[in-house]
């Protein structure tokens, strides 16, 4: 039973191989049929005009033109590298502040009663509404669109950290104990490597909150990034721009995520070692 | 001669509502080098607690832990335990979870390979160096335990049920297994379990403990030079001297079974 779940899981991973191919050629059958009907409605003249939906190929036209010059002051590539700075910033800044934090809650309980309640309290304020006070404070600048990721990825960072780190058994911290181990060597080489697989859970969590929040926010404040882009498309009634940014965030989240899972893989060998029959 | 470990007076009280719950009188008991020394008794009777004091890993009420006379202050590589559940370090391959205490003692690199190697031979686990934990089965894990926590040559060895959680032929393997390496190599060894064929069969001497509260009922030597030494553990069972012992035990058991 645990032989066949084992396998089901780490199926994915092994690449190009039969049962991996399978889902990923229907995902992509599923995607092309979509952008088929999406063409067709747009193919039939008067079904949907073009200035609501613009054809697929007025996107990809659309698409080349924003690579090759600026729009609203940037290329499209100079508003998406805005875009991922602020968020590698909001995101890097969650990280090494959620980390031990989410560790020292774990570990000291007399904090874990000073502080849940009021983190608990500002978790439920959402990332838009700390907008106008982050302006305030830091103007319109990258220090606010990065604090706002910072808001929307915080919590998942410290709350799975926190989770997973007080899920360790503790006889594995004993057993550090007993060969030597102070904590320092105890938390490195044993609590970090066992919780890393629910932190980077909670890390996918973050990554993905910090980037929908990000373009949110970009909607409203700031002169770069593709929520900016977005906006400015709407106000030059172009749908195609629009589209364009949209699809970029999408495929730029998609690409987070599939990076995140890959290096996943590549720091825990042993949750993907295969099972494999060893007596 | 100064024993390797002594536990001198040790008690523990713990605080439940509305007063004190006794889990353990004061205990005397003391390890010989070289000596094997197991302690069975029912279920309650404190003796986990005892271990895991003699371990450093609680804090007695009251007495001392020493080793080789001295007070052996917290846990470390002097005192290694085997636990019941294994306690394998899962992100770890069965290589580097041996090398762990090796590696925190910052031994130099050359011999901390050539004493895990020594190890692998050993515990029979040559071919699984580079397996991780989830990978093997139980009786596997349980040798790599033994393993990580002989390869820092400790001056004594605390097993606290080390083959409670395996199968009856697992079990049985591991027991004979044991039983080589200590004729062999004299460790000295703290062992619990609640089986009185498994104390008989590894030790030098049996302690009987009785519960509520915990505390030494008796003491019982197993001659080192019993007819049935180094045979497998169904046969030396058959021995009159094995059996006349085990019976001993098991009647001091079975009266703090039933007078509860």
């Amino acid at each position: 039973m645990s032989e066949v779940a084992t396998a089901a899981t780490t199926a994915p991973l092994v690449a190009g191989s039969a049962p991996a191919r399978r889902p990923a050629l229907y995902g992509a059958a599923a995607i092309g049929a979509l952008l088929f009907a999406w063409w067709l409605a747009t193919a039939i003249p008067g079904f949907v005009p073009s200035r609501v939906l613009p054809s697929p190929l007025d996107v990809v036209a659309r698409f080349a033109a924003l690579i090759a010059e600026p729009f609203s002051g940037a290329t499209l590539f100079g508003h998406a590298l805005v875009s991922l700075q602020r968020w590698g910033i909001g995101v890097l800044l969650a990280i090494g502040l959620g980390l031990p934090l989410g560790v020292a809650l774990a570990w000291l309980p007399p904090l874990r009663a000073v502080v849940t309640p009021a983190f608990e309290l500002l978790r439920y304020i959402p990332p838009f509404a700390w907008v106008p006070i982050a302006v305030l404070w830091f103007g319109a600048s990258t220090t606010t669109q990065a604090a706002i990721v910072f808001i929307a990825a915080f919590p998942a960072c410290i709350i799975n950290t926190q989770l997973a780190v007080s899920q360790i058994d503790p006889i594995l911290v004993r057993a550090a104990r007993t060969l030597g181990a102070g904590w320092a060597t105890s938390l490195a080489r044993v609590v970090l490597p066992v919780a890393a697989p629910t932190i980077f859970t909670g890390l996918r969590i973050a990554f993905s909150n910090g980037w929908m929040a990000l373009v949110g926010a970009e909607l409203v404040v700031g002169k770069q990034g593709l929520g900016f882009l977005i906006s400015q498309g709407q106000i030059n009634d172009s749908a195609a721009t629009i589209l364009v940014g949209m699809t970029t965030i999408g495929v730029l989240g998609t690409l987070i995520d599939l990076v995140l899972q890959r290096v996943q893989r590549i720091a825990l060998p042993w949750k993907t070692a295969i099972a494999r029959p060893l007596e | 001669m100064t024993p390797k470990m002594e536990i001198r007076g040790v008690s523990k009280t713990f605080h439940a509502r509305g007063g004190t719950v006794a889990a353990l009188e004061p205990c005397d008991l003391a390890v010989a080098a070289g000596e094997f020394v197991t302690v069975v008794g029912p279920s309650g009777c404190g003796k986990s607690t005892l271990m895991m004091i003699a371990a450093g890993l609680e804090a007695p009420s009251t007495g001392d832990i020493l080793v080789d006379g001295k007070p052996a202050g917290p846990a470390g590589p002097r005192r290694t335990v085997v636990f019941q559940r294994f306690a394998l370090f899962p992100s770890e391959t069965v290589a580097e979870n041996i090398a762990f205490g090796l590696r925190v003692a910052q031994v130099a690199r050359a011999e901390t390979e050539a004493r895990v190697a020594e190890q692998l031979e050993l515990m029979g686990l040559a071919r699984f160096r580079d397996a991780y934990p989830h990978e093997l089965s139980g009786g596997m894990q349980q040798r790599v335990a033994i393993a990580r926590a002989l390869v820092v040559r400790p001056d004594i060895l605390l097993m606290d049920e080390p083959f409670g959680a395996l199968d009856a032929q697992t079990r049985t393997v591991l027991q004979e297994e044991v039983s080589r390496l200590q004729r062999e190599l004299h460790y000295t060894v703290l062992f619990i379990t609640h089986s009185v064929e498994e104390a008989v069969y590894l030790s030098d001497r049996v302690v009987v403990m009785s519960k509520g509260p915990g505390r030494i009922k008796r003491e019982i030597a197993v001659p080192r030079d019993a007819a049935w030494r180094g045979l497998e553990i169904e046969e030396a069972g058959t021995h009159a001297s094995f059996m006349q012992t085990k019976r001993e035990i098991w009647e001091l058991i079975r009266a703090e079974i039933v007078r509860h």
